[in-house]
């Protein structure tokens, strides 16, 4: 199946002009912690510590990162389990992460939910359900109230190569394009969805699909961080310039199991070999390396945060049974979901926007 | 106050709502231009304009998946599935995103789905349905069930104002055969059961169109005094006033219109068991209709949704005991 | 398939296994000749072109005879065995139009015996079994035990002759019954609703059990202990004469508690200021009435649970809900909700003869409601004409204690004022 890359010296050209040096190594950072952060929580579950099951997005560090670092404040975004970058770009506590993976009372859901399917409404973020790609359908609604309100701000949704073949796919990339609105699809096409290859899920280039539902297709090298970022922050432009949404594939590779129970085995090793060299943190770190900058000791840096937060999530108490059965319905006011945090530079000055 | 039919009472809510409230935002299938294919909406689309009474595609999940997402934005989406039965497109979204948000992350979902329900006219198996016991049993959901023209207004705005996913069941055969008086602006019905008409020999349970099937079919019944309790909501369910029924009239008997099994009569007729235990001089009668879809001829459709006859004959059967 | 009550032999034939397959090949006999089936249950194997498979049997009954042996293949259609079957309706099978025949008549009833499979309304023929084996209705026994009535002695004209409530409630009311003991319903034994004040550490004594407090009565102590630190707590009396409750109270079986919370309802509606939250500087007067309760857990200490929208209830309705709540109360399953929000308190010991205490306020509510015992008294009563006279009453002293840092006197008597006035002459 033919896939059609961005140019390399495109992507590289449209980021350095955006990026300032610090953001580059942000996007690193938030690579960095999500990988520690993953890794961590993998030893606590082959010790029993993780209830259920456990997904981890190694190798995939940089379609989360790049994305959610192009979304401002006031968009939204609709983050999926191997996203965890976004979480951390968005201001969400490492402790409270691993927290939720313990099923702690100070995790993100409080145990109410497992693994990845979280999400901090104060900082913007939905956690996902388990049907996918449904989030699609919800940052489309999002969107379709911005544009309503004629608000300048977009939504984001990460999906699955897999997830595509669910109605919820069509039903969200034809509502947006027939509405023309500002949402941002993110496709991870990370080759496989558990088991199953790309081959049984696509008869067409998925990337094609955009054009049939009206609206902009854009192939990134989704392990290149600056080149994710870059794609993103151009979709954006097109959304709040009233252009409608883009849909944006992003090819990567997913290099552990469908989740910690599975070895899969079913992934030839020569490929599992040929994205090994493609890894998107040595790809960045390689980057940086070559302007100066002290990777190893953002490492430490990185890895003592980690080990700071999983005491403290290790200390946490488990949920009150006696509370297992409360919070079904909201008894107050609905809150809408809140701001944010975004740390790239160009939020902070008009002029990098353009 | 104004004599209206139910319809116009759900439509002059509607209009109320987008008039005072401008997160209020109406979603679904020809119901702008069209005004609806009920025509609750007619004339909507002048006064409040396209953004605000839009006109989807066809697409059930993308109607609820997009009003939640919405939602959580602020905005207060009023969805639309033109039949209830096509609420079956949406459930994933329903239940899973909608109703277990809450919960699981603290997120409210102010949605309103309007759900057109129930048989009696030749709609078939795919028009005629009453899923609310579907939701019922889906937590994080509430479920409304008006039966009269001041209740379906009244229970409309409670719904609008209310924080959490709420569907809404408008009983079609009530539309335009029902009328009664209806207050003007904004207020609430609280979600609670009424008596329809007080008895103390036995009490009928019903809800939706059922309310006044059963009162016509015990209007006279061989002199008994019949109470007829209509429980309007449906979750919460008022427990209170259920319990207090029974206490007084001792014999039950729950009216369905929707299929038999697990309908919403047969967890009133659970807590009865439990918990009227003490009061009941009778065992507790289900009259529903059969699991069945709903058949398209009449002879057939008339054989199994409950008739004025088959609740008279049941409340005389149970008054005999 | 036929309804006749003699026996029926239904055909068991070689099916089609694909629209292009016109014959079959008999495999092997799951059954012999006089051995029963069931209906579903596997009978034959065969083997087409197809597919192999099991042919499972379309009736229950008794194999009849086999037609078809071992190896022979024959046409799709072909009668490969029957089944006798002994049939007068239902059997198993429930075939749709079985069931529909049974629709457009009589209303859903209990049939002894046969479990209806598939689609069902009413199961046709037959209403209640006759008066139950092992007595009467829970509300007759009730009814019986309440009043003392003989039920052998008692004409039923219920179904089969069974004693229905109205044939126990006629006894009744024609004075042959004895008078109702408590004029409640007879159930587990309830410890009455009281107050508590503030635990004091007695020293422990020779020969007696000393240990700390439990959670729950620690943290009583601290809400008791913070109320009386932060409310400037003044109490106020007024005598009510009970007689109009008592008699409305009786035939509707409800307590003279939920009288008092009706009137108290009446009054907080009037006077808005004592439905009232104070928190620091914040004061927030409500418009709906969310009543607490006081309910006893015995020895473990105290709970309030709260009657939402109470301004929505009459009497009967506020009994039910107390009991329902008090219930729930003792046996630990209230939910967190049913325990928030109250904008106001009663608080009712029960009749041991206390007849007046000084309550604390349940913070942030600005004032709380305290029933004790209603006693004969001898009263003066004053005549139309202006006549005086003394007469014997029952009365009660209602107690509010309030916060002078949001209401004063003249609020609090007014508002004493007018539960009274509720309760003496509307008691509804």
């Amino acid at each position: 199946m033919a896939t059609h890359t961005a140019p390399a010296s495109e992507a590289d050209v449209g980021a350095a002009r955006h990026l300032q040096l610090d953001d580059r190594i942000w996007l690193l950072r938030a690579m960095l912690m999500m990988r520690g952060i993953e890794a961590r929580a993998m030893n606590l579950y082959r010790q029993g510590k993780v209830p259920g099951s456990f997904y981890d997005g190694f190798g995939q560090e940089a379609v989360s990162a790049g994305g959610a670092f192009a979304m401002a404040p006031e968009d939204r975004l609709c983050i999926l389990h191997r996203d965890l970058a976004a979480h951390l770009i968005r201001g969400v506590d490492p402790a409270r992460i691993i927290a939720q993976y313990l099923g702690r009372a100070t995790g993100l859901t409080a145990g109410r939910d497992g693994n990845v399917h979280f999400g901090d409404r104060r900082l913007g973020c939905v956690g996902m359900v388990s049907m996918l790609p449904d989030m699609m359908l919800v940052a489309t609604g999002m969107a379709m109230a911005f544009k309503l309100r004629d608000e300048p701000r977009c939504a984001l949704a990460w999906f699955g190569d897999g997830s595509t073949s669910r109605g919820d796919f069509h039903e969200a990339m034809n509502w947006a394009g027939v509405q023309r609105l500002p949402v941002v699809f993110v496709l991870e096409n990370n080759q496989y969805a558990y088991s199953t290859p790309l081959a049984k899920q696509f008869a067409v280039d998925p990337i094609q699909r955009a054009a049939a539902y009206g609206f902009v297709g854009v192939t990134v090298d989704g392990n290149d961080v600056e080149a994710m970022f870059e794609a993103t922050r151009a979709a954006r432009q097109r959304a709040l310039a009233g252009e409608g949404p883009t849909l944006i594939e992003a090819m990567t590779m997913r290099m552990h199991g469908h989740a910690a129970h599975d070895d899969m085995k079913y992934v030839p090793t020569e490929q599992v070999e040929e994205w090994r060299k493609r890894d998107p943190i040595e790809r960045q770190e390689t980057r940086l390396r070559s302007v100066g900058v002290d990777v190893d000791a953002l490492r430490a840096a990185v890895q003592a945060e980690i080990d700071a937060a999983t005491e403290v999530a290790l200390a946490a108490p488990m949920p009150d049974p006696a509370t297992a059965v409360d919070g079904v319905f909201c008894e107050g006011e609905a809150e809408p979901l809140g701001d944010g945090q975004a740390p790239w530079s160009g939020f902070a000055s008009p002029r990098a926007d353009a | 106050m104004a004599t209206m039919t139910y319809l116009q009472a759900i439509s002059a809510a509607l209009r109320e709502e987008l008039r005072a409230d401008p997160r209020v935002l109406m979603m679904g299938e020809d119901i702008g231009d069209f005004g609806g294919a009920f025509k609750v909406t007619d004339g909507f689309i002048e006064e409040f304009g396209a953004d605000r009474v839009m006109d989807t595609p066809l697409a059930e999940s993308g109607i609820i998946g997009t009003a939640i997402g919405a939602a959580v934005v602020g905005m207060r989406p009023v969805c639309e599935m033109q039949f209830s039965d096509f609420i079956a497109c949406g459930f994933d979204q329903l239940v899973n995103v909608a109703g277990k948000m809450h919960y699981r992350q603290g997120l409210a979902v102010p949605i309103t789905i309007r759900l057109p329900s129930g048989g009696g006219f030749s709609g078939g198996p795919f028009h005629s349905q009453n899923p609310e016991a579907w939701f019922m049993q889906s937590p994080g959901i509430k479920v409304l069930a008006p039966s009269t023209a001041h209740d379906a207004k009244g229970l409309m705005h409670a719904a609008i104002h209310d924080p959490n996913p709420v569907c809404f069941m408008e009983h079609k055969h009530l539309y335009r055969r029902i009328k009664g008086d209806v207050p003007e602006g904004i207020f609430e019905t609280p979600m609670t059961a009424r008596i329809a008409r007080p008895g103390s020999d036995l009490v009928v349970i019903a809800y939706g169109a059922m309310v006044h099937v059963a009162l016509e079919a015990t209007a006279d019944l061989d002199g008994a005094s019949v109470e007829v309790l209509d429980l309007r909501s449906l979750v919460p369910l008022d427990r209170a006033a259920i319990l207090d029924s029974v206490a007084r009239c001792s014999k039950v008997v729950i009216l369905d219109e929707a299929n038999m099994t697990c309908a919403a009569g047969a967890q009133v007729a659970a807590l009865i068991a439990e918990y009227g235990f003490e009061d009941l001089d009778g065992p507790v009668v289900r009259i529903a209709t059969p699991d069945v879809p709903i058949p398209f001829s009449p002879p057939l459709e008339q054989a199994t949704l409950p008739s004025v006859e088959r609740v008279r004959e049941g409340c005389r059967e149970l008054l005999d005991y | 398939m036929s309804s006749s009550t003699t026996e029926t032999l239904v055909d068991v034939t070689m099916p089609q296994m694909g629209v292009s397959v016109a014959e079959g090949t008999l495999v092997q006999w799951r059954k012999q000749v006089g051995e029963p089936v069931q209906a579903q249950e596997t009978i034959c194997e065969i083997s087409t072109d197809k597919i192999d498979t099991e042919v499972p049997a379309p009736a229950s009954g008794v194999l009849a005879e086999i037609l078809v042996g071992v190896e022979s293949t024959v046409d799709v259609g072909t009668v490969l065995a029957r089944i006798a079957t002994e049939t007068s309706g239902n059997l198993g099978t429930e075939s749709a139009s079985e069931s529909a025949a049974g629709l457009a008549g009589a209303p859903a009833a209990r049939q002894a015996g046969t479990p209806a499979a598939g689609p069902q309304a009413s199961n046709g023929a037959g209403g209640y079994p006759s008066a139950p084996a092992r007595g009467h209705s829970p509300v007759v026994r009730r009814i019986a035990a309440q009043h003392e009535i003989d039920l052998s002695q008692v004409t039923g004209t219920g179904r089969g002759g069974r004693i229905r409530k109205q044939d126990a409630l006629a006894l009744v009311e024609s004075g042959e019954a004895a008078e109702p003991t408590g004029g409640q319903r007879p159930e587990r034994p309830e410890p009455p609703l009281h107050s508590e004040s503030p635990y004091r550490p007695e020293p422990p004594t020779a020969g007696g059990q000393s240990g700390p407090l439990s959670r729950m009565r620690r943290q009583i102590g601290e809400h008791m202990k913070r109320s009386l630190d932060t409310a400037a707590h003044c109490t106020t009396w007024i005598e009510v004469d009970m007689s109009r409750v008592e008699a409305a109270r009786a035939p509707l079986g409800v307590t003279a508690l939920a009288f008092v919370a009706r009137a108290t309802i009446a009054a907080l509606r009037e006077h808005r200021p004592v439905n009232a939250w104070l928190e620091g500087e914040r004061y927030t007067r409500h418009d709906a009435v969310n009543l607490g309760i006081a309910v006893s857990l015995g020895e473990d200490g105290l709970i309030v649970p709260v009657l939402h929208d109470a301004h929505e209830l009459s009497v009967e309705g506020i009994a039910v809900r107390i009991k329902d709540l008090a219930g729930r109360a003792r046996a630990r399953e209230l939910t967190a909700e049913e325990v928030r929000g109250a904008t106001f308190t009663i608080t009712n010991p029960g009749q041991y003869g206390s007849i007046m205490a000084t309550p604390i306020i349940n913070q942030p509510q600005v004032a709380i409601l305290d029933f004790e015992a209603t006693v004969k008294r001898a009263v003066v009563v004053t005549d139309g004409e202006g006549n005086d006279a003394i007469a014997i009453r029952p009365i009660t002293i209602l107690g509010l204690s309030w916060d002078h840092r949001a209401l004063d006197g003249g609020v609090a008597a007014q508002f004493l004022a007018s539960v009274k006035r509720q309760l003496e002459t509307n008691h509804r």
